[in-house]
């Protein structure tokens, strides 16, 4: 196989990796403490509130999340000291993301089992359409039709 | 027969069955999720609708409206329902005589204590309330306390048993009957 065949799929390959590498590590770069603060509570959600983060809402217990999350980040406390705090008294529903183990996994897993099926699915298809014999009817072939049709 | 068509039929291509396996595929996933969905806990139902149910409550003092410090563990030794409460709640306004009728009636045995925790409202307000709707409960000033305790509003009300676990979460309005009901529960169960 030449390699110039491939180099499409290659250079489709390190774009899709190059912005997915861009995508997780975005926002995660802030090294101050507002910017860590708002990194952690945007994954927080208001429990005040519906559909916010603890980071958009300006609910009075968001507020409060937040001073809390800096308070802990003051105290040289990790994000995930911090969030299994909150979690401990809200239960994991306080968290915006799903958790990456148990039941929750499935919301991680499932769209990447899907997107490989689905991938799989088409390389199959389309490899077996390539494979499919091209069949011509040649002179003789035609003349046995029209033989046999009696014309 | 025309010879054309004499001799062996041609071989029948072997039948794929690509949509049926793919079908299969996603009804066992499809059902899988429905297994898992349907065996797991629903969240409303987890311990009550908190983490803290069966744990030692947290740790809660601060001013009552009278500027006197108070904590929960002043009350360590009986029953606790630490009510979470501010006078714009309409609710909170509504529990007000089951709360007050509830606490005369165990004022003198004094097996049940009530400490009424103000959220986001003005002690001096809080104050006031107390001396129009009664009430005679200390009512502290612990803003972090909301946290600590995992509440989405008010008015949330928690039991806490003698040796300070908690035991149950209520929220929303409650009645002089309901309390009642709860806390015999929660005796008959000790004894």
């Amino acid at each position: 196989m030449s390699l110039r065949r491939w180099l499409p799929w290659l250079a489709l390959a390190v774009v899709l990796v190059g912005v997915l590498a861009v995508g997780r590590s975005g926002g995660h770069g802030a090294t101050s403490l507002d910017g860590r603060t708002r990194r952690i509570a945007a994954d927080i959600r208001c429990p005040t509130c519906s559909g916010q983060s603890a980071a958009d809402s300006d609910a009075p217990t968001s507020q409060e999340i937040r001073a809390l999350i800096r308070e802990r980040l003051q105290q040289r406390q990790s994000t995930a000291q911090i969030k299994a705090y909150l979690v401990s008294k809200y239960g994991p529903r306080i968290l915006l993301r799903p958790a990456t183990h148990g039941v929750s996994l499935i919301v991680w897993v499932l769209p990447v089992v899907a997107v490989a099926a689905a991938a799989a699915g088409l390389g199959f298809t389309f490899r077996r359409r390539r494979s499919r014999p091209s069949l011509h009817a040649s002179d003789d072939d035609r003349r046995l039709v029209e033989q046999a049709l009696g014309r | 027969m025309s010879p054309v068509f004499a001799g062996a039929a041609p071989p029948r291509p072997r039948r794929r069955h690509t949509s049926l396996w793919a079908a299969a595929a996603v009804g066992f996933v499809v059902a899988l999720l429905v297994a898992v969905l349907a065996t797991s806990q629903s969240a409303s139902s987890v311990e009550g609708g908190s983490p803290l149910i069966g744990k030692p409550a947290p740790a809660v003092a601060g001013p009552d409206t009278t500027g006197r410090q108070v904590s929960l563990r002043d009350f360590r030794g009986h029953f606790v329902l630490v009510n979470f409460f501010a006078t714009w709640c309409v609710p909170c306004q509504r529990e007000q005589p089951d709360l007050v009728q509830f606490s005369q009636r165990h004022a003198t045995s004094g097996d049940v204590a009530l400490l009424g925790v103000i959220y986001q409202d003005d002690p001096a307000l809080v104050a006031k309330f107390f001396a129009k709707q009664g009430g005679s409960w200390p009512v502290i000033k612990a803003d972090r306390a909301k946290l600590d305790f995992g509440t989405t509003g008010v008015p949330e009300t928690f039991l806490i048993d003698p040796n300070g676990i908690v035991l149950k979460r209520l929220t929303g309005q409650v009645s002089d009957a309901g309390l009642e009901q709860l806390v015999r529960a929660a005796e008959s169960l000790r004894a």
